[in-house]
């Protein structure tokens, strides 16, 4: 909304990310990335939730195995776990034990551990799959808004104010709950999910459009483009040879940055309970039922805690990514 | 300058007018597109086990009969001309902007959004309070002792902050504080301001902090990087050189320059939290915007989704509108075009 | 959570002509309520209030703190359909008759209200008149006569205004064709369906003889109405009282407080003895809030009636003194699954029986809130407080966990003996029922039915989803979670709406799977048996039938824990209204 007015530099500037803006400066792209990594490796917080998500990837990968040899089927019942009139478990500490890691659920005695385990999968393919969406989006729209200028520039800005003024999460909602039952030959779950990463996808690219315009503007004006321009060289080249790959560090950061954000979002929404159907476990999902039962601390705890260490460890990784990236932040 | 604002304006209600365009399809048109008739749509409002009869009699109330295009020129009409609504015994008058009532309780939905826009607004404006002048001042401190123990503190409590999902910290704030100790009151509270303000201050406190400290983080993080990008410019050197006192140098200048950025986010983040702090206000049951929104949407009440999500929108749109106009004000350099 | 149902066309030759035998009981002789107590125990114990008046009293005077946790649908006398809501309403308005007051068997009788006694049928059955008391009168001592009740009957059929309320008055009385509401036609005469022939007397014309009229007449929609002070839509902002309580103060979806009207003659209302001075509401409060409150004391009554939320279950059942102060009554209401035969496989009856086997009966009676909050174990569909119900179970397995072998046996005969696959809903804004099938999703696993469980809002569920016939047949709906509730304690008012096949339509169905034409035919039968005895025997009938035929897997007959507030006195469990009997209160 800032796109009307003359501030100095562009709009990205004002967003905490513009500190990305000297990225693009760095004309050897390959350098860039030695040093970038020759810093990261200095940033020992970065590095550990590095280490983090790193893990964090290999729990969902090897959710099956992990499960099968310190849990319970996450779908399992074990009702013989649960007091028959109050639904909470027997045992203490919402029924912890070396057979139950983390306690059992409320009213069907699921493992506790199993769920969050498995729910790792969820949060993180939709984690990655809507940045991956937004990035498509907000990277194609926001170079072609920066590079060519003019009405195209106005448009897309203007698309950028609307989608930024939406009540996203009540958009989101709504989309979400009109989600047909089979549609593009998927079905069930598989097309739940693909919805959520695209609705989640779809709401977050202006954030990230708006950095790739800024980024955009300012390497238009550059010497290398304007010597490839002079040589006749295509739109489709100059985007695709000599502008994108200078996009990639700050998308790269970017993205690392987004992807928290868009597990949080997906928390949220199955929260509110319009995420993935269940018996499908997700820590947001664990977290809303887990509200009709607050008295029991474990329940609550665990599914926040996982989501907690998930998006600080991919936070600190991407800000120490950041740092990296850019030279002035040191 | 009242060019610039006019223009602003225009652009401002054509935004708005995309946006319930999108609203409406979405609740109007995708469920015809799911194949419902306007039976099945009226059948919602209507008590249990009512007769085809009834169903038809208020299908034809709501106007589902009609295309969607007449419904919604009806509701843009209410909107910029108001209405009239024929309850039976009279005729009653429903000036603009007439949101239109109801399908379920037959109440009229803007005085609903009125009613419940205080108790949003007193908890963005206690939270944005909060989280604005710790933010601030813990990143200024932070981006002046660069590498202390104090920096590394508060900003890794910062990002812990971000990292946090506040249906989360709620919950746990509720179940420690309010339901454990007995501290603070249980969700749900709320009392008024014009009523008893002390109570009124009470009964948001937990909410507030729990809020502030989901956005505290990111104004910090960024005032820091602000802090520490500016105290780096030839000017700062000047200020210094000429024999400005250090404070005088952080506060006039440094933070100044600082400050435009934030007031962007600001402005962007205390709009869409006026439009309805919804994960805040579910899990503190506050009866504000937020929760309205997710019960007109749970309930199907269509007015009032349509009511609250423009309502919503326009706040962000208002928002970014005075944060345009007050960097003038804060940064010199900027011009109005 | 709706309890009451319409009779959906109530037209019923069903009871016609029989003067059933509960329409007569307790009429005439209505008692002071507190005096009907059977002694009283002033100490708290479980249960206590179940079968006799818990801390009997009848002291004047004092506030009575009531919440809610969502919001009525409507406080208009004929635009609400809600138990509680008829419950409540009878501090504020009066209806030709109502249910005896107290516990035990006798509330659900029928006892005289405004009316001097009991309705008069003609030999025919077709008209029924009622006398009114002498000396009533409206809050604003304007007096109550016959045609303020004929008005309030002509107002509630207009359907367009008033969507909520129940249709029986619209289906049975003889609505002139030209009638279509009291405010488009002012002009056209409704005496062919209701009248008033003097100040005190009320005539009903029936389009077919109806013999429980006084059942009918109980509800709000023969509370009086001022034609003057009608304001249609805006009625329920400002209702004149005729009941022993004003609205003081109403602000809709927030909160309300009823006090003293001081024109209601105690001497002409033998139900109620009226002791608070005040009753206030507050509406839309945190159901686990107000279950917190109930047990401190800031709140005393939890006006829906229908049990704790699980959050304090785990407090209150584990606490002697806490669950001392709770009763746990069966209602006349059902959880269940219905089976529907529209969907392929389960077209084939041995595809469902599968179903029936397989179901393991007690994790999904623990996925709807175990033994006290959820409800018994049920085996077929009409539950106990239903006059004439019987138990029998046709599908008995081993300690009700299911039989996976008699269900594997089934899909063998179904031609699917590696089981298949279909979908199942729920209403996703009901934590039980997702339980309920994740539950069922569990059982049925056993034997190779695969689910995919998908969660729709309640509020279109039944008009979008579950209850449409074209989205089941589209979706391959073969499961629904499904509850029914009944404000008639017979078999034609628990069953009818959800077995009768012809009352299916498009959207909106309660029915979603018992289309069997055996259930039908002896529907009609049971409809038109003359004998009270072997009309409830036919019901059970009907009742068997439906569990033969496999379309609907029940799951409990519900039982809700109630707790009683601090400081409340004559507190009873009613069962015509199936929660306490809000009229009888009172506070120390």
């Amino acid at each position: 909304m800032t796109a009307p007015l003359d501030v100095s530099g562009s709009a990205a500037e004002a967003r905490p990310e513009s500190v990305l803006a000297g990225a693009g400066k760095a004309i050897q792209g390959r350098s860039l990335t030695r040093i970038a990594w020759m810093r990261l490796r200095r940033d020992k917080v970065a590095l550990g939730g590095g280490i983090v998500v790193v893990l964090l990837i290999l729990v969902a990968v090897f959710s099956s195995p992990i499960i099968a040899v310190l849990g319970h089927p996450p779908l399992e019942f074990h009702q013989d776990q649960i007091d028959q009139s109050t639904l909470l478990p027997k045992g203490v500490f919402g029924g912890m034990s070396g057979e139950y890691l983390l306690g059992v659920e409320p009213v069907n005695g699921r493992d506790i551990f199993s769920r969050i385990v498995a729910g790792a999968w969820v949060s993180l393919l939709i984690g990655f799959l809507a940045t991956l969406v937004s990035v498509a989006i907000g990277t194609t729209l926001g170079v072609i808004a920066g590079y060519f200028g003019g009405w195209v520039d106005q448009l897309i800005g203007r698309l950028m104010d609307v989608f930024l003024a939406f009540p996203l999460l009540i958009f989101a909602i709504a989309l979400a709950g009109v989600i047909p039952d089979k549609a593009f030959g998927l079905e069930g779950n598989g097309l739940r999910i693909a919805m959520l990463i695209f609705i989640i996808g779809f709401f977050s690219w202006p954030s990230i459009g708006r950095i790739v315009r800024g980024q955009t503007l300012s390497l238009r004006e550059r010497e290398f483009v304007d010597a490839a321009k002079s040589l006749g060289a295509r739109h489709g080249y100059i985007l695709f040879r000599e502008v994108l790959p200078n996009l990639l560090a700050p998308i790269l950061v970017y993205a690392t940055l987004l992807i928290p954000t868009n597990i949080l979002f997906e928390a949220a929404l199955s929260f509110l309970g319009v995420g993935i159907n269940p018996p499908t476990p997700t820590w947001g999902g664990m977290l809303s039922e887990a509200v009709r039962f607050y008295t029991l601390p474990h329940f609550v705890l665990f599914p926040g805690l996982a989501i907690f260490i998930t998006v600080l460890a991919f936070n600190l990784f991407g800000d120490g990514l950041r740092d990296a990236f850019d030279p002035r932040a040191h | 300058m009242v060019t610039y604002i006019i223009r602003r304006l225009i652009g401002a209600i054509a935004m708005l007018i995309v946006i319930s365009m999108v609203t409406f399809g979405i609740f109007y048109v995708v469920p015809q597109w799911a194949g419902a008739t306007p039976e099945a749509l009226a059948s919602r409002y209507v008590g249990r086990a009512a007769t085809p009869e009834t169903v038809h009699l208020v299908a034809e109330r709501l106007g589902f009969y009609d295309p969607v295009v007449v419904q919604y020129g009806r509701f843009l009409k209410g909107i910029f001309v108001g209405a009239e609504y024929d309850y039976g015994a009279g005729v009653e008058q429903c000036p603009a902007p007439c949101f239109g009532y109801s399908f379920i309780s037959g109440q009229p939905v803007w005085p609903d959004l009125v009613d419940r826009m205080p108790v949003t607004f007193s908890l963005a404006l206690g939270a944005a309070l909060i989280w604005v002048v710790a933010g601030v001042s813990v990143g200024v401190i932070s981006a002046l002792r660069r590498g202390s123990l104090f920096d590394r503190i508060s900003m890794g409590t910062a990002l812990a902050g971000v990292s946090l999902p506040i249906f989360f910290t709620g919950m746990i704030s509720l179940v420690v504080f309010s339901y454990g100790l007995g501290w603070t009151p249980p969700g749900g509270a709320w009392t008024d301001f014009t009523v008893n303000p002390a109570q009124w201050a009470y009964n948001l406190l937990l909410p507030w902090i729990t809020l502030a400290f989901l956005f505290a983080a990111g104004y910090a993080r960024l005032t820091r990087a602000g802090m520490l990008e500016t105290m780096g410019e030839d000017y700062i050197r000047t200020a210094r050189a000429k024999g400005l006192r250090e404070n005088r140098v952080v506060v006039k200048h440094g933070l100044r320059a600082a400050l435009t950025p934030i007031l962007t986010l600001f402005g962007i983040d205390f709009g869409l939290l006026i439009g309805g702090a919804v994960l805040t206000e579910t899990t503190y049951t506050l009866p504000g915007l937020g929760q309205y929104s997710i019960l007109a949407i749970r309930n199907q009440d269509l007015p009032q989704v349509m009511g609250v999500t423009l309502v919503a929108a326009g706040f962000v749109v208002v928002a970014s509108l005075i944060v345009d106009l007050l960097y003038a004000v804060v940064d010199p350099r900027v011009r109005l075009s | 959570m709706r309890r009451k149902h319409a009779l959906a066309g109530a037209a019923t030759a069903a009871l016609a002509l029989v003067l059933s035998a509960c329409g007569g009981g307790g009429g005439g002789t209505p008692q002071q309520p507190a005096q009907s107590a059977s002694g009283g125990a002033a100490q708290p114990a479980f249960d206590a209030a179940l079968t006799q008046v818990f801390n009997p009293s009848t002291k004047k005077g004092g506030t009575l703190k009531a919440a809610h946790s969502a919001d009525w649908d409507s406080l208009d006398p004929g635009d609400t359909y809600y138990g509680y809501s008829f419950n409540f309403g009878r501090y504020y308005w009066r209806t030709l008759t109502t249910y005896k007051t107290g516990p035990g068997p006798d509330g659900n009788t029928v006892v005289p209200d405004l009316a001097e006694g009991l309705g008069e049928p003609s030999a025919d059955g077709k008209t029924w008149t009622y006398k009114l008391r002498s000396g009533l009168k409206f809050e604003d001592g304007s007096p109550i006569t016959a045609k303020d009740v004929a008005y309030a009957v002509a107002r509630s059929y207009d359907k367009k205004r008033f969507p909520h309320g129940p249709s029986y008055l619209n289906e049975l009385l003889d609505w002139p064709k030209d009638f279509k509401s009291v405010y488009d036609t002012p002009d056209v005469e409704y005496k062919s369906a209701v009248e008033a022939t003097d100040d005190t007397t009320v005539v009903f014309h029936l389009k077919k003889p109806f013999a429980s009229m006084d059942y009918i007449v109980q509800m709000p929609m023969t509370a009086p109405v001022p034609q003057a002070k009608d304001t249609a839509e805006k009625y329920k902002e400002k209702v004149v009282s005729s009941g022993p309580y004003k609205f003081e103060t109403n602000e809709i979806g927030k909160r309300f407080a009823l006090v003293r009207n001081d024109q209601w003659d105690a001497a002409t209302d033998p139900n109620r003895p009226a002791l608070p001075d005040r009753i206030e509401v507050q509406l839309n409060v945190n159901a686990d809030d107000l279950d917190n409150q109930l047990i401190s004391g800031s709140v005393q009554l939890d006006i829906p009636g229908t049990g704790m939320q699980p959050a304090a279950l785990g407090k209150v059942l584990p606490d002697p003194a806490l669950k001392a102060r709770t009763d746990n009554p069966t209602i006349p209401r059902l959880w269940y699954v219905s089976v529907i035969p529209d969907t392929k496989p389960l077209d084939n009856i041995d595809c469902r029986k599968a179903v029936m086997w397989a179901a393991d009966r007690v994790a999904n009676q623990t996925a709807f809130g175990g033994p006290l909050a959820g409800g018994d174990i049920a085996t077929n569909v009409m539950p106990p407080p239903i006059v004439g119900q019987e138990k029998f179970d046709l599908y008995t397995t081993p300690e009700n966990k299911g039989d996976v072998a008699k269900a594997k046996e089934a899909l063998a005969a179904c031609g699917q003996p590696n089981g298949f696959a279909t979908t199942m809903t729920f209403r996703a804004d009901r934590p039980r029922e997702k339980a309920l099938a994740e539950s069922m999703q569990q059982a049925l696993d056993r034997v190779g039915i695969k689910l995919t469980l998908k969660g729709f809002p309640g509020s279109s569920y039944f008009s979008d989803y579950a209850g449409n016939v074209n989205y089941v047949k589209q979706n391959g709906v073969g499961l629904a979670t499904h509850g029914w509730g009944s404000d008639w304690p017979d078999g034609y008012g628990f069953m009818q709406a959800i077995v009768d096949s012809r009352t299916i339509r498009d959207a909106g169905n309660y029915n979603l799977s018992v289309k069997n034409p055996e259930v039908d035919k002896l529907i009609d039968q049971a409809s038109a048996e003359l004998d009270a005895a072997a009309r409830a025997k036919l019901w059970v009938d009907v009742d068997k039938k439906v569990m033969e035929d496999a379309s609907i897997l029940p799951v409990v007959w519900a039982k809700s824990l109630l707790m009683r507030g601090q400081g409340v006195t004559n507190l009873a469990y009613n069962e015509g209204q199936s929660m306490y009997d809000y009229m009888l209160l009172g506070v120390q």
